[in-house]
């Protein structure tokens, strides 16, 4: 399938999980998006399909201590200074499940979109809004670099006898994460520069015409998402 | 008619105290082969930005005097519109990468400039081919190799089919084969080619002339025979140089790593098989071979940082590692904070390692803040302050230039007694001064030293 019509695919799901209403549907959603991000390569897929899962289990786990619903209590906890009376109740963890579910939905949508798309074709086939898709482009890439940068960095503290453990050791590299990003950023903007990124009249490389499958994956999108509004 | 032009010209960038560039005046005719020499932060860069138009445009800064190329005024016109005349191959390729495969990379450029849509992909091919590359076209650029990687560069200058390319040391990262490539590549272009390099044998070995910037002023504008005369005279650590002999056999005293018969994989790619190697204490062994041969896959073996697939790693003592990428020893606010790190946050003595690196009075910059040649020394100062009985350097003359490359072989020969220490590197020159005995990784064959 081309890039465009994956994308666009991609988004309609994303969109599903976000206006559909049942826990189930939105669960079936996430489970085929999960099935698509496991044909990536081993190595690339981890992070990605980690930080969907770990952080809608955050989600699941995290806002039935901070919801105040229902009226079925599971658990009484204690009475905190801010949050007040901790408490789960049975409306709390449904809730919760759904929107961890729809969360790793969205997440997915975009790992399989970061994991499987062609990228490069994708920013050619766009028209008018190519410094976009450009952005965007650059944008996934920053994961697996950030993932590079952090290996790098604990190995080079490891290398002078320093060992990274706890989150506190591991949340001190975030600000030499993002100032490395930034210089990075800055080198591949002097570079893309210096080759004439940004001069008026640019044209693109003929991009392979689409197949049937292309048309029927850019059809269906639109009707997915009214599916999804209006049945599941 | 000159190809280039810079008439008196200076420049300060915006948070610069003195002038990186200080009343440089030079020409460049079309087909011209110039070597750039200098120390590191001299303005040689610089200089090759202002050719591109990347100074003032990109940087900002104070600029005084002019540069034209090709006619056409770089303060006048943006580096964009300058592309198709003027292309330039930095030092980090993967930091000029945009996107993901080979032949979309090239054909980046091709776009840009507005090329027939029908003309792009051969062109990006014939680019390709010309820098011996043609079978990566499809490739996924993270598969390369750092020399393959650096040719995917130059093709993707070559097919802009410019009458002006800078080098900006293109081949820090690559071996003395790899690097000798590219930069007969570059030259077959027809182009007028100016090459920084912190290797002075390569470029003074295919130069018609040659420039000397030190502190922003231009020292030496000369035909090639001319400079050479000047440089022995003036910047003899600048002269190329055959590598002085090292010795094969293990010297020193007690024996501190030991190496056996190691293989190593990532994945399914295996690096290393049946690897051995043996360092003692007051010895310097240099490790050099070519690009992909598993040299840094050996040293974090040495080091600890991995662990073999099979064999067996034996180590006496503490080992330490330098990483080949200066960018990772960033992580504090201060100078001397981030080479406390290692030590408990012992102030006084990541002080005393900085002033043996000549890093005294800036322990309380920020790393960021420090020029490239000072974040290298840094990191270094960063590892000896650990006083390591294995101590593990990877590349650590990458952009250093020939006079600190003297400074960083008579430091760790000074202290070589207090331990065993690894140099892998691609500078055969700097090998031969630094290392007691010099150990050549070869393709995969086992037995080494």
């Amino acid at each position: 399938m081309s890039p465009g019509p994956a994308a666009a695919l991609l988004a309609a799901v994303a969109v599903t999980a976000l206006l559909a209403d049942r826990t189930a549907s939105v669960a079936v959603l996430a489970i085929v998006l999960l099935g698509v991000c496991m044909r990536a390569p081993r190595g690339r897929r981890w992070p990605y399909i980690a930080g969907a899962l770990s952080t809608a289990l955050m989600v699941f786990l995290v806002s039935p201590l901070v919801q105040h619903l229902g009226t079925h209590i599971i658990w009484t906890g204690p009475d905190l200074p801010v949050f007040g009376q901790l408490d789960v109740t049975a409306e709390e963890l449904e809730v919760a499940l759904f929107q961890a579910v729809r969360l790793a939905a969205v997440a997915l949508a975009f790992s399989a979109y970061a994991l499987l798309l062609d990228h490069d074709r994708l920013i050619q086939a766009a028209g008018f809004a190519r410094r976009s898709v450009l952005a965007v482009g650059l944008a996934t890439r920053l994961v697996p670099t950030l993932e590079r940068d952090v290996r790098g960095l604990v190995e080079a503290l490891r290398g002078r006898g320093v060992e990274v453990r706890g989150l506190w050791s591991r949340a001190r590299l975030l600000s030499p994460l993002v100032a490395n990003s930034l210089e990075r950023g800055l080198n591949l903007a002097e570079a893309m520069e210096a080759r004439g990124y940004g001069r008026p009249g640019r044209t693109r490389t003929p991009r392979p015409p689409w197949t049937r499958v292309d048309h029927v994956a850019l059809a269906f999108a639109p009707a997915l998402v009214l599916i999804g509004a209006l049945w599941l | 008619m000159a190809l280039a032009q810079v008439r008196a010209l200076s420049f300060t960038y915006p948070d610069g105290v003195e002038p990186a560039l200080d009343a440089v005046s030079l020409e460049l005719e079309p087909g011209d082969v110039v070597a750039l020499l200098g120390p590191s932060g001299s303005g040689k860069s610089t200089l090759l930005r202002a050719l591109s138009g990347l100074v003032p445009h990109f940087h900002g800064g104070r600029f005084v005097g002019q540069v034209e190329v090709a006619c056409r005024d770089t303060r006048l016109e943006r580096p964009a519109e300058l592309a198709g005349t003027v292309a330039t191959l930095f030092q980090d390729p993967e930091d000029q990468v945009v996107l993901d495969r080979v032949e979309h990379e090239v054909a980046f450029g091709l776009e840009n400039l507005g090329t027939p849509p029908a003309e792009i992909l051969p062109r990006a091919h014939k680019a390709l081919a010309a820098v011996g590359a043609q079978h990566l076209a499809s490739r996924r650029i993270e598969t390369l190799s750092a020399g393959e990687l650096q040719r995917v560069c130059l093709a993707s200058a070559f097919a802009l089919q410019p009458q002006l390319l800078l080098l900006d040391e293109p081949t820090s990262q690559l071996d003395p084969e790899g690097a000798e490539a590219i930069l007969d590549l570059a030259l077959e272009s027809g182009a007028a080619v100016v090459i920084s390099e912190q290797r002075p044998s390569l470029p003074l070995e295919r130069c018609e002339r040659v420039l000397f910037v030190e502190q922003g002023r231009l020292l030496l504008d000369s035909p090639k025979a001319e400079a050479l005369e000047w440089l022995f005279e003036h910047r003899p650590a600048y002269l190329p140089r055959q590598p002085t002999e090292a010795g094969g056999d293990p010297v020193g005293g007690e024996h501190l790593c030991g190496v056996h018969d190691v293989s190593f994989t990532y994945g399914e790619r295996p690096v290393l098989d049946g690897a051995s190697l043996e360092l003692r204490r007051g010895e310097i062994v240099a490790l050099t071979g070519p690009n992909g041969i598993g040299k840094t896959t050996l040293a974090k073996l040495v080091a600890g940082l991995l662990e073999p697939g099979s064999g067996r790693v034996e180590r006496l003592g503490r080992a330490a590692y330098l990483s080949q990428d200066p960018g990772r020893y960033l992580v504090r606010e201060r100078a001397d904070e981030e080479v406390a790190l290692a030590v408990g946050g012992d102030l006084a003595r990541a002080r005393r390692s900085l002033a043996t690196v000549d890093l005294a009075g800036l322990e309380h910059r920020h790393p960021r803040d420090l020029s490239s040649g000072e974040r290298e020394r840094l990191a270094l100062a960063a590892v000896l302050v650990t006083d390591p009985d294995v101590l593990v350097l990877d590349e650590p003359t990458r952009g250093i230039d020939p006079v600190r490359k003297g400074e960083l072989a008579r430091l760790l020969r000074a202290d070589s007694h207090r331990r065993a220490t690894l140099v892998v590197t691609h500078d055969l020159v700097f090998a031969g001064d630094v290392a007691d005995r010099i150990v050549p990784l070869e393709a995969r064959e086992p037995a080494l030293a």
